[in-house]
């Protein structure tokens, strides 16, 4: 595993436990995530968490899916160079 | 008065509409004009990259492209044009999908796919000389940064003040997406057993977030919503785009479905309480304005009406979403009709069924109610105060479009389950209308932001042989995916007091909206005439079918126009100092643009007419 799938894979556990933290415990004691008005840290940690569940699964899979590489190579006979990110 | 039932007005808009697309369409458009061959290799093949070029299934690419174009544009702009009654934005609505939408959609995406998947900026070179593409793409770009505004603004109150649990809906659904993504590029599961999937937690996670409100200040919303459209437009389209807008067009279709089944199926005896026409002409506050004109009767439905009804009528950032990401993904030139004529139609179908129809079925709610059985304490029970809000009408925005769809959609549910399930139907539909609507927010915020990385890239082009260095550098993916955000995010920020209620405030979406709906139609008018230009100058097409496009597109040119020129001289000057010096100066520039590039498409014409 390289380093920036390593670190994408982390992250994306890191955010997935937040995120499913407050969508289930923080929501079913308080009755609702964060306070009406506020910026609290629950609020945060979900909005830091949805927006890093974005990003680590990216860094952890690669850019371009082998399956679909290969099938556009199959389809124009041409090779294709991974984007570099 | 005329007794008009709902079931009839369903009825004839989709007539209309299902003749638009055979006949206008499909044996005009498809094969008399383009002449579309499904031999031709199209750029998601010959220029595949994994990031943006990437060939995509036709009902996948109908998702995004559909739930790209449909903002919050086809929504808020018809419910705020209730001002003038329900029968002229309908007119608008339909007049504008067919002879002027559903053709810029389908003609920039094929002109784009002949041109190897450019922007219509790019194409306008071809027809217009270079100088055209430049101004084009500056046009482009300062659109862009308002629609960024606007629907910022839009989603970030919808979340923290109307519906906050829509706010979370919508954070556990891009996550699902994205799952959906995973399953069927990396796991390889069949698209079939992913949609299932993905479906199933979709309804699962709307049921829970039923009871799962997220709390976070407008302006916490406006600084997530920003990151999240930077980093969502700089992924590869395969990850999230894609995916996501593939299971968007089920909620779409869901959310139409609904809304003409209720009066199809559960309240067909049911009349409109509402005016046709309550005066042709509207107080200035329909436009934007604040302070003294607010009050004035200026908002004239002719020709203000496209400072107010954008995206479900016709748009110029879908010309931008056809030819920017759709193009790049189209596998088969015979698919981008339906993508873009019927993706078109099917946003003007939101707006005219979806919007239109409910509130003027519901207009008078205690009226509309009593028709049905449904007692005022009832409606009480589900919030809405018939002393302070007897119409809709006294509801602002977004809040009255979620209004009327949730109280006509609990109205027809009410019948099947019994009218005690009144109240809870009624906080149902509301957050269902209130997650569709920041579902197709969030989907432009990031399609828009891919697009404006696209205009920035093209506009750098001259730089790339002469400082390979710089141009690498200004045109990276996150420096050109930051900075539209950023402007945007300037203006939707700030939040005013409102001086006729001095308990409510004024987000920036009521005063950027006919900035962003104005500069938006322009931009439709100019990419209509660029393809215009296309057919006549290098497809050869000569007669009615170019007049057909010819004709409403002048139309819309000067009507828009006018339009923005009003709103130059009444309304911007009353404007806080920040709108003037943003909105205002960018609107100016825009119109000074829009000139300049008329001046272009005549020439291009003349020169066209002389080669024959």
């Amino acid at each position: 595993m390289k380093a920036r799938e390593a670190v994408g894979l982390l992250i994306t556990i890191v955010a997935l436990a937040l995120f499913l933290y407050e969508l289930f415990y923080v929501n079913l004691t308080r009755g609702g995530i964060g306070v009406k008005g506020q910026v609290t840290t629950d609020a945060i940690l979900i909005s830091a968490s949805f927006l890093l569940l974005l990003l680590g699964p990216w860094l952890w899979l690669g850019e371009v899916p082998v399956a679909v590489r290969k099938f556009i190579e199959a389809r124009t006979g041409r090779k294709i160079e991974e984007v570099k990110r | 008065m005329i007794s008009v039932y709902a079931v009839l007005i369903a009825l004839i808009v989709l007539v209309i509409y299902i003749a638009a697309y055979m006949l206008h369409g499909k044996a005009l458009l498809e094969r008399r004009v383009v002449k579309a061959d499904p031999s031709r290799l199209t750029p998601a093949w010959e220029k595949f990259d994994g990031v943006d070029y990437v060939p995509a299934n036709k009902y996948v690419l109908y998702g995004h492209h559909f739930a790209s174009i449909a903002g919050a544009g086809p929504i808020i702009g018809p419910a705020t044009a209730l001002a003038w009654g329900w029968l002229l934005p309908l007119i608008w609505v339909l007049f504008g999908n067919i002879f002027i939408g559903a053709v810029h959609d389908y003609t920039t995406i094929m002109a784009s796919v002949r041109y190897g998947g450019v922007s219509v900026m790019t194409v306008s070179e071809n027809v217009m000389g270079r100088k055209a593409r430049y101004i084009f793409l500056a046009y482009v770009y300062f659109a862009l940064v308002l629609v960024l505004a606007a629907f910022l603004s839009v989603a970030s109150s919808t979340f923290a003040v109307l519906a906050p649990t829509a706010a979370t809906v919508a954070i556990v659904y891009m996550p699902l997406a994205l799952l959906f993504g995973i399953l069927v590029y990396k796991v390889g599961l069949s698209v079939k057993k992913a949609t299932l999937i993905a479906l199933v937690l979709t309804v699962l996670a709307l049921i829970y977030s039923l009871y799962a409100p997220t709390y976070l200040t407008y302006e916490g919303w406006i600084v997530v919503l920003s990151l999240y459209s930077i980093l969502a437009a700089a992924l590869p389209v395969w990850y999230l785009l894609q995916p996501r807008d593939y299971l968007n067009a089920y909620l779409l279709w869901s959310f139409v479905a609904l809304a003409v089944i209720a009066p199809f199926f559960l309240i067909p005896t049911l009349t409109v309480t509402g005016p046709a026409v309550r005066s042709l002409v509207a107080t200035g506050e329909v436009i934007g304005a604040v302070g003294a004109p607010s009050n004035w009767s200026i908002a004239w439905f002719w020709p203000t009406v496209p400072l107010v009804i954008a995206c479900g009528a016709l748009s110029g950032f879908h010309s931008l979403v056809g030819s920017g990401t759709t193009s790049k993904q189209l596998s088969n030139e015979l698919d981008a009709l339906f993508i873009g004529y019927g993706g078109m139609l099917t946003e003007g179908a939101v707006s005219s069924l979806a919007v239109i129809l409910p509130a003027a079925l519901v207009w008078d709610f205690a009226k509309a109610a009593a028709a049905l059985g449904v007692s005022t304490d009832l409606i009480y029970k589900a919030g809405i105060n018939l002393t302070a809000t007897p119409t809709i009408l006294e509801f602002a925005g977004a809040a009255r479009f979620y209004t009327a769809y949730g109280f006509a959609q609990a109205l027809a549910w009410s019948r099947v389950v019994g009218v005690e399930a009144f109240p809870s139907l009624y906080k149902g539909f509301y957050t269902f209308a209130a997650w569709a609507l920041t579902a197709f927010v969030l989907t432009t915020l990031d399609t828009c932001n891919r697009l404006a990385r696209f205009a920035w890239t093209e506009f750098f082009d001259w730089l790339k042989p002469r400082a390979p260095g710089a141009y690498k550098v200004i045109c990276n993916r996150w420096v050109a995916s930051i900075i539209p955000v950023l402007l945007g995010a300037l203006m939707a920020y700030p939040k005013l007091p409102d001086p006729a209620y001095p308990t409510r405030v004024i987000y920036a979406y009521s005063l950027v909206w006919p900035a962003f709906a104005g500069t938006n139609q322009l931009l439709a008018a100019l990419a209509l005439l660029t393809t215009t230009l296309w057919v006549y100058a290098i497809l050869k097409v000569r007669g009615g079918p170019a007049m057909l496009m010819l004709v409403p597109a002048l139309f819309l040119w000067v009507t828009v126009t006018a339009a923005l020129i009003i709103w130059l001289v009444l309304i911007v000057p009353y404007l806080p100092a920040l709108y003037i010096s943003t909105a205002g100066v960018i609107v100016a520039i825009s119109v000074a643009l829009d000139f300049a590039l008329i001046a272009l498409f005549v020439r291009g014409l003349l020169l066209a007419r002389k080669a024959t």
